[in-house]
């Protein structure tokens, strides 16, 4: 009989292909939702979207966006945003 | 509007939000900036152009480019950070002097082992002529 686990689909599962050239059902848990744009809503590109266990061994570069409000705004809004903070140093 | 030596603020990119000027003009599309960012051939979507000109010659050379925004009052930190990495250095030369004489104590350490291994060799020699 499998598990209980094993049957209901909160754990998301992946074909792993062994040395001996076997496919192996490995349950593993759920990636976190895609990071979104916080002025718009859009998704971001360049964010990853791992569990914690492998970000912590990512460098800060693979992280996010290289950029201002990397990782926070989206490419449009971060543009929109420069030019009214220099619209704002004239005034 | 496109001109040399218009200033610009730098739209994409990981010198985004930083001021520039225009050294060079390529093409339609390309220009050459240097500034707050870093001297390169860029697109001019990527540009907010600005009200403001400085008076330099094509192609002048980063320390034109750096006085000539300081009299538009826009300072550019580009030099000063190497200083800082030679006076972390110099510390690190001294902890150096420091870990030599620790070498010479471990090379004095290999002698002991070598000594106390001569010292076993020679004592496991007496016990098996005593054995025998
Ligand atoms: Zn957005």
């Amino acid at each position: 009989m499998p598990r209980g686990m094993q049957k209901s689909r909160t754990l998301r599962r992946v074909f792993r292909k062994t040395p001996g050239s076997r496919n192996v059902l490995h349950y593993k848990k759920r990636k976190p939702s895609k990071a979104h744009c916080s002025s718009c809503g859009a998704e971001l590109k360049g964010v990853s979207r791992e569990r914690p266990y492998r970000t912590n061994n990512m460098s800060k570069t693979e992280k996010r966006p290289e950029r201002p409000y990397g990782g926070v705004l989206c490419s449009r809004c971060t543009r929109k945003t420069i030019k009214e903070n220099i619209k704002k140093e004239k005034t | 509007m496109i001109e040399i030596g218009r200033l610009c603020v730098k739209l994409a990119g990981r010198d985004a939000g930083k001021r520039c000027l225009i050294i060079d003009i390529l093409d339609d599309n390309h220009v050459m900036i240097d500034g707050q960012t870093r001297r390169r051939k860029c697109n001019i979507d990527h540009l907010e152009i600005l009200d403001k000109t400085a008076k330099i010659k094509k192609d002048a050379s980063n320390t034109d480019v750096v006085a000539a925004l300081k009299k538009i009052g826009i300072e550019v930190q580009s030099k000063e950070k190497k200083e800082k990495k030679e006076g972390k250095k110099r510390p690190r030369k001294a902890k150096k002097k420091k870990e030599k004489p620790e070498k010479k104590g471990k090379t004095s350490r290999k002698e002991e082992k070598a000594k106390k291994k001569e010292q076993k060799q020679a004592k496991k020699q007496k016990t098996e002529k005593k054995s025998s």
